[in-house]
């Protein structure tokens, strides 16, 4: 059980365990901002904790903008902070 | 409440009511703005902002598109840059068969609109997201674009700022009219008099005329617009399908659909320009919704992965003949309509503000308004 | 065919109900696991009666008459004369539910109030915390700070506390005297005083503080400023401490989410403290004839009151009678429900902790100042026309967010009250979660 999970968040390599949100994971390995805003580029993590603020969204392998705090993990996932 | 009585009222605060503040005020008449909500919350705020030249036939409102279009850059002037105008330019696709679209070029080219035929290779280069498939389509450098909430809330300032008034919530309820020439608007905020009124109520502009015991064939006509989320710079036009400009023009009242794809200054996309002409029952239509989805992609592939965020939904008024209604009341003086404007009355407004203010201070004009005047539908059975 | 969307305490208690009885339902639901926001999946931490969940999880798993559609995000819905379509996005594909008869129990959100540095890193929800903590095994941050108003801040600051953190205070907005004004709600619910007594007991194992009438009113990524603040929620003695801390987890009672409803069209209404919720019979049937609506979306109420809605529900549309004993637990909690309303009120006075720099919409990021000068400038005067001048509202999360706080910001200004009309305006979307417009244009394959 709570195997672990490898993924990569801007190119650099993390892990978490299996079942854990792509936010959950980052916040864990001491990550604190998953994306700079659109228009004063200030830094932005987890808020709502539960799909309903998208303060949290990321790109991840390649899909803009999904809840980096409903998205569990996959090995080998690619995430990137959205612009 | 104390108002001073107007030399003017104009009745909405949509974008033909702000024009027609405006042009009457620079006119030097004291003008009231009534709305039944507040500024912008009718048509004008489910509207995409089109200033378009494109998708007019040759005739009187082509030459009313073209004079409005540099009218709205006279405007940028007048009232600051502050509304996101911008003369982004049309590109139109021609989807099967480019004859009727090439043909309709043509006529507009002879009219005085710059439409140039492109082939495939300055097509993409235009629009470089397009389907590879599309080949050929034509490019109107003069289209343009605003944001129209903006636009309606910058040109009242600009009308409060020179003397006008704005009294909104108050719904129009009667008028005091004696020997069919207006005295005066009763509104559930009181009774305000003026010896001018307009009429700029949009999809309501029947009902108006009808509390004054006259009668407009004005219905409201359903548009949808979808809005996606934020996304990078895929669009770089207005880009809509040679379907389009056929729609603009039907009278079927089953739904029709065909697309209208653009890019905002805000990162979002907005697809639009379903019609269906039904009353105005605001429900929701996922069948169209999934219909312009298809359609969008269809024209740009890339989509195809940009989430949908929101769909509004907003009421187009439109008259039997598709043409704006604008001109004095054929049967109580003293009352002016322009209405009508359909979905280009974005475009339309300053053009059809200096007709109307033109008309009342029987000034000469840019053009002949004959096809527009509401006596066209005098003795009709609405 | 009975469907239930959502898989909380509400939900899970209506399909119970129903199954039991002998009937199928279906159960659709976007987490991946059951249980709602209340009931997290990983019993790391232990709630007061945590256990009580297992039944209802071994009722309904495993039951040959349940059928459960798991991380199923519902993204509209559409109705003819006698049936109910819910699409649905599962990994991607959109899949069409057909049912006669919905019971929808949807849930609430953190209500969040805005504040200086509440966009910063480090600033959550006290339920953002609760997730991180019972559903992935994660504390949110080494020191955190609880504040905001309502009892749910109790059982975060435990489980948090229980779970390694450094809470360093709760800080309630509201005095504990407010609850004397509801005698009767307390007399008939006792079982809340146990309740009470367990979180107080565990408050004192981790040496938690607990202050009332403070509220942080500011956040600068490493330390929160706490004010004294009066019942009105005005400001009475600012800065009066300062607290280093990494997270500062504020919520200010909860929003029901009724965004899947108003699409199918069932009648709402506003709540006394200005929530947005449906309308519903005694057997929580809504105005439309087979929908009903429990748990949250009826009126905030906390989990108790929710399972008995949801087996109010159930039993209403299979056709039972509803037992004597089911409305009246059903009465006491709603009146318990009230008491909550009167003791943790969010009274109007946070406004005044706002400055022209606060920003109020997250997404768009609009500051306070822009929304002001919307009103004063541009004559805005509802949070619609606001909106469409400043895009307050207009981002990712379509106002669930800051709907309501623009609004009232702009009542305020122009002094005047929100009008129902509006909150329930600015409470409905027509999308229930954003869908790709490929998958939108491609349809639903197989019927």
């Amino acid at each position: 059980m709570n195997s672990k999970v490898n993924f990569t968040f801007n190119g650099t390599q993390y892990s978490g365990e299996e079942g854990q949100s792509v936010a959950a994971a980052l916040l864990n390995s001491g990550v604190t901002s998953l994306r700079s805003t659109r228009f004063n580029g200030e830094p932005r993590t987890i808020f709502c904790g539960i799909g309903i603020c998208f303060d949290c969204v990321v790109k991840i392998d390649g899909v803009a903008n999904q809840r980096a705090c409903l998205i569990a993990i996959t090995e080998g996932s690619q995430i990137e902070s959205s612009q | 409440m104390q108002k001073n009585n107007p030399d003017a009222i104009v009745i909405g605060a949509g974008i033909v009511g702000a024009c027609s503040a405006l042009s009457l005020t620079n006119a030097g008449l004291k003008v009231m703005i009534i709305d039944r909500g507040s500024v912008a919350s009718g048509t004008t705020g489910a509207g995409e902002g089109n200033i378009l030249v494109s998708d007019k036939d040759p005739g009187p409102e082509l030459t009313l598109a073209l004079k409005s279009r540099d009218l709205w850059f006279e405007l940028q002037e007048d009232v600051g840059d502050s509304f996101e105008l911008e003369a982004k330019g049309g590109v139109v696709v021609a989807r099967h068969d480019s004859s009727a679209l090439m043909k309709l070029a043509e006529h507009q080219r002879a009219a005085g609109v710059t439409a140039e035929r492109v082939n495939s290779a300055e097509l993409h280069k235009l629009e470089p997201y397009l389907h590879p498939d599309l080949s050929e389509g034509v490019f109107y450098p003069q289209d343009a674009q605003c944001q129209p909430m903006l636009a309606a809330a910058r040109i009242i300032q600009t009308v409060l700022a020179r003397g006008g008034q704005l009294v909104s919530q108050a719904r129009v309820t009667g008028f005091e009219i004696s020997e069919n020439t207006i005295k005066g608007v009763v509104t559930s905020r009181g009774t305000f008099h003026s010896p001018l009124v307009v009429n700029a109520s949009g999809t309501w502009a029947g009902e108006i005329a009808t509390l004054a015991g006259s009668q407009l064939p004005i219905a409201p006509r359903k548009g949808f617009i979808l809005v996606t989320e934020p996304a990078p710079q895929y669009i770089f036009h207005k880009v809509y399908d040679s379907d389009y400009v056929a729609n603009v023009a039907s009278s079927d009242a089953d739904l029709q659909t065909s697309t209208v794809v653009e890019g905002t200054r805000s990162g979002t996309i907005l697809i639009g320009a379903s019609r269906e002409r039904i009353g105005f029952d605001g429900s929701m239509n996922f069948e169209i919704v999934r219909k312009l989805a298809a359609q969008a992609t269809s024209l740009f592939p890339v989509l195809r992965d940009v989430q949908l965020l929101r769909v509004y939904r907003g009421f187009r008024p439109y008259a039997p003949d598709h043409l704006p209604v604008i001109g004095e009341d054929s049967l109580i003086s003293g009352l002016w309509h322009s209405a009508g404007h359909e979905g280009a009355g974005i475009g339309l407004a300053p053009g059809s503000a200096a007709l109307i203010t033109d008309a009342i201070l029987g000034r000469d004009s840019f053009m002949d308004a004959q096809a527009f005047s509401p006596q066209r539908f005098a003795g009709a059975r609405l | 065919m009975i469907a239930i969307i959502g898989a909380g305490p509400a939900g899970l208690a209506a399909a119970r109900a129903i199954a039991l009885a002998g009937f199928a339902v279906t159960v659709i639901d976007a987490a991946q696991k059951p249980g709602g926001q209340y009931w997290r999946h990983r019993s790391t931490v232990d709630g007061y009666k945590a256990t009580r969940s297992e039944k209802y999880f071994s009722t309904v798993m495993g039951n040959p008459l349940v059928t459960y559609i798991n991380g199923a995000q519902v993204w509209s819905a559409t109705r003819s004369e006698k049936s109910i379509y819910i699409n649905y996005l599962q990994s991607g594909v959109e899949k069409r539910l057909t049912c006669t008869d919905l019971i929808l129990t949807t849930g609430a959100y953190d209500r969040s109030l805005p504040f200086t540095g509440w966009d910063k890193p480090g600033s959550m929800t006290p339920g953002a915390a609760q997730a991180l903590l019972k559903g992935h095994g994660v504390i949110a941050g080494k020191s955190i700070v609880i504040s905001g108003t309502g009892p749910f801040l109790l059982p975060v600051a435990v489980g948090l506390a229980a779970g390694g953190a450094k809470v360093e205070g709760v800080f309630e907005a509201n005095s504990p005297l407010r609850w004397l004004r509801s005698p009767l709600a307390l007399l008939l619910n006792p079982e809340k005083a146990l309740e009470l007594l367990y979180y107080l007991k565990q408050f004192r194992r981790y040496s938690i503080p607990v202050r009332f009438g403070k509220a942080v009113t500011e956040f600068t990524g490493h330390s929160v400023r706490i004010s004294d603040v009066n019942s009105d929620m005005t400001i009475k003695k600012t800065n009066v401490r300062e607290i280093d801390c990494n997270v500062i987890a504020t919520g200010w009672g909860f929003v029901p989410d009724i965004t899947l409803g108003g699409i199918l069209g069932c009648n709402q209404v506003v709540d006394k403290d200005g929530t947005v919720v449906f309308s519903v019979d005694n057997n929580q049937r809504s105005s439309i004839e087979n929908i009903w609506i429990a748990g949250e979306a009826t009126g905030i109420g906390g989990s108790d009151l929710a399972l008995a809605e949801g087996h109010i529900a159930g039993l209403s549309v299979i056709g039972k009678r509803i037992p004597f004993s089911l409305n009246f637990s059903k009465f006491r909690k709603r009146l318990f429900a009230r008491a909550l309303q009167v003791s943790y009120p969010v009274n109007p006075g946070w406004k005044k902790w706002l400055n022209r720099q606060t920003l109020i919409c997250r997404c768009e990021e609009v500051s306070c100042g822009q929304i002001l000068d919307s009103v004063e400038e541009l004559k805005a005067e509802d949070a619609r026309t606001s909106k469409l001048f400043t895009r307050a509202g207009m981002g990712l999360c379509q106002g669930r967010i800051c709907s309501r706080n623009v609004a009232e910001i702009i009542g305020e200004s122009k002094e005047l009250r929100v009008s129902d009309s509006e909150r329930i305006a600015y409470s409905n979307r027509p999308i229930a979660a954003p869908i790709s417009l490929g998958t939108l244009g491609d349809g639903i394959s197989s019927k």
